[in-house]
């Protein structure tokens, strides 16, 4: 009897050592009025694009869109990958210049995993550029409509990275390059999900594009630290919704 | 550097790679007690932007400048780390203070040929730096503009040796002919100011994102904090040799293996018949949104986006982030509650700011070439005028229009970029 308990106990224990964590960020303000972007190049397209800034995106609701959640890894360890996910995947991320700005507007791949770039706007030039890149090679591209870019990573990056335009100014994009699959950017309803975690506690960072690092955000019963890390504990087998994230508004650049 | 951290310092059980630090400190305390302050040897200067723009607490600032000089030495007296292949015999002809012997054997070649424009440390502030249009190279990022290699690779040393030879046309940087000895000494230096500029934007980084994190916020002082020192700290002494070898290094030591080299069949004579069918293709390209060279290039085309290169933008991406904290600042300054300890660490992060951005020089813009004057900075020869369009300008909105590394695609073939090169070359003549 004592044995058999002792099964019933591991056994599940041992099968269920991932846990998933969601959240959902808001913006805590006045919602902005998206402003239209001054359009000078290529005017006869990209002004009939309707273009606006996207530094912050709000939605219904307060959902702020485009905040990268990832597992913070020390320089030197690693972090055990659910078989599941292990692999990078082999379909490519694929980010479009479509419409004079790039979408997704914030994307994640993996290290082995292909970027590709792609100009869907036929007629149009332009390029993707890369200085940003701190641990894998910079990168500054001409994109034809013929032929996409495709770029493989070697090494994760500590932050999102900004991709730009030249010839289009207004053009910004955020992509985060990380070695293991922890990671997640907030949808347009805000929410934010990463599955197959490892069961126990991990600084996760909460980083956006207005300012970087979130610091001193609460998240769930804790809040971030001054490197915009806050330290979770996820459940065997089980999730841990941090429920809403209320972002201040002076933190992303917006009106209280 | 206070002398209560020397004394520290000199007491701790060092590893061996980094008993040169403390030779430095004994030869700057032995300057000190000799009342010799007013002939203080040039050193290095920090990197300020950087280590205020990712909040780098002093003590840090101090450990940093450390660990540089345990590596690298002193402008008057450097050093090369093991794992950088640098020549030591070379870069004590550069470095110092210019001079030569009875043999007719000079020495101290940076700070005679280089330093008033590039600085003593390399940051391309030296005291004419302000004056200057584009400003001299900052080699501390490792990116340079005009190289026979690939777009992010490193130049090879006969790049480097090729611009100090040819110079920079339409740039104050001048041609220089000197004995193959002392160029290949200043290609050497260069290198050397390159690499641990690198190594301490690393370094800066390491500190930012490894070290430090786990002392609470609202704790007074930096009691509980984890130092960078790698002279006792063995797990750190491993890491940042680590990053020097993989991080820094690589990139130099890969350069010979990613030179563009068109293939030869694709090589078209200067001199053949069929140049003006050519010509015309180029232009074709050029106008086209394919290779898009006009939206920059075309001076009769007036809607060019104010662009900043790589050096420039890193100093207004700064005096963007201050004017936001600032607006920040400012906004929690009027709200109820809003001056809390977080507000008055920030007023501080401003004020530091503020004095780091009252030493910078003013930002300016990157300009494309005009095309029409036949003035190429970096060489014209085909083959340069092809690694331009191909390769693209590392640092500049100038992308790669080639593939970006053997074998991969390009967005234009080698054929177009040649009918680019011809279409280029033949642009003074058509002014005209």
């Amino acid at each position: 009897m004592l044995a058999l308990l002792g099964t019933c106990l591991t056994l599940p224990a041992a099968a269920a050592q991932w846990g998933t964590l969601t959240g959902r960020l808001v913006f805590a303000g006045t919602p902005p009025t998206p402003q239209p972007v001054q359009v000078h190049q290529d005017t006869p397209y990209c002004g009939q694009q309707q273009l606006v800034d996207e530094t912050l995106v709000v939605g219904q609701e307060g959902s702020l869109a485009n905040v990268f959640v990832y597992l913070y890894v020390q320089r030197g360890q690693s972090v055990e990958v659910h078989p599941d996910l292990a692999p990078p995947p082999t379909e490519p991320v694929v980010l479009e210049n479509k419409g004079c700005r790039f979408q997704p507007h914030a994307c994640l791949v993996r290290t082995g995993q292909t970027l590709e770039i792609r100009n869907a706007d036929v007629g149009i030039g332009h390029n993707t550029n890369a200085q940003a890149l701190l641990t894998n090679p910079k990168f500054n591209e001409q994109v034809s409509h013929a032929t996409p870019i495709l770029k493989t990573f070697k090494k994760s990056e500590p932050y999102p990275i900004e991709l730009a335009c030249n010839v289009h100014p207004w053009m910004k994009g955020y992509v985060l390059i990380r070695d293991n699959p922890y990671m997640a950017v907030s949808d347009a309803t805000g929410h934010f999900k990463i599955s197959k975690l490892p069961a126990g506690q991990h600084p996760f960072i909460f980083w956006h594009e207005a300012s970087g690092n979130l610091r001193a955000l609460p998240v769930g019963n804790t809040h971030t630290s001054r490197r915009g890390r806050a330290r979770l504990t996820i459940p065997a087998g089980q999730t841990l919704d941090v429920g809403a994230i209320r972002v201040p508004a002076s933190m992303v650049g917006g009106t209280p | 550097m206070t002398t209560s951290h020397r004394v520290h310092r000199a007491r701790s059980t060092k590893l061996p790679f980094w008993n040169a630090v403390g030779r430095v400190w004994l030869a700057a305390a032995v300057l000190v007690a000799a009342g010799c302050d007013a002939l203080e040897p040039p050193a290095f200067r920090t990197n300020q932007l950087q280590l205020e723009a990712c909040e780098i607490a002093p003590a840090y600032q101090r450990e940093i400048s450390q660990t540089l000089t345990a590596l690298f030495g002193t402008p008057d007296h450097p050093s090369v780390p093991a794992a950088t292949d640098l020549d030591q015999a070379l870069l004590n002809l550069a470095a110092g203070a210019p001079g030569s012997d009875l043999q007719g054997a000079n020495y101290g070649l940076y700070r005679k040929h280089c330093a008033q424009c590039h600085g003593v440390t390399g940051d391309g502030r030296g005291p004419t730096a302000r004056f200057q249009n584009p400003y001299p190279r900052d080699y501390r990022p490792g990116v340079f503009k005009f190289k026979s290699t690939h777009h992010s690779a490193q130049p090879t040393d006969d790049d480097l040796r090729r611009v100090l030879r040819q110079g920079v046309p339409g740039t104050a940087m001048p041609a220089f002919s000197l004995p193959a000895t002392e160029l290949a000494a200043l290609v050497e230096y260069v290198k050397y100011l390159s690499i641990r500029g690198q190594l301490e934007t690393a370094l800066i980084r390491y500190v930012q994102d490894e070290l430090g994190e786990e002392a609470p916020a609202d704790q007074a002082g930096d009691a509980t904090r984890v130092p960078l020192d790698p002279a006792t700290h063995h797990a750190q002494h491993e890491t940042v040799l680590q990053i020097l070898a993989e991080d820094v290094m690589a990139g130099w030591r890969a350069a010979p293996q990613l030179i563009v080299l068109p293939a030869p069949a694709e090589v078209p004579a200067e001199d053949r018949a069929e140049i003006l069918a050519a010509v015309a293709a180029g232009r074709e390209l050029f106008y086209g949104t394919r290779a898009n060279c006009a939206r920059c290039h075309d001076p009769e085309d007036g809607s060019r986006p104010v662009e900043r290169d790589y050096w420039n933008q890193a100093h207004q991406d700064f005096l963007d982030d201050l004017a936001a904290l600032a607006s920040s600042i400012e906004k929690r300054r009027l709200s109820p509650g809003g001056r809390d300890q977080a507000w008055q660490a920030d007023l501080l992060r401003l004020s530091r700011g503020q004095t780091v951005a009252a030493s910078l020089y003013p930002v300016r813009q990157v300009l494309p070439r005009d095309l029409s004057l036949g003035t190429y900075r970096g060489g014209h020869r085909r083959i340069d005028i092809f690694r331009r369009i191909s390769a693209g300008i590392a640092g500049t909105p100038m992308p790669s229009c080639g593939p970006t590394s053997s074998g991969a695609p390009g967005a234009l073939t080698e054929t177009e970029i040649w009918q680019l090169v011809d279409y280029v070359l033949s642009l003074p003549a058509e002014k005209n």
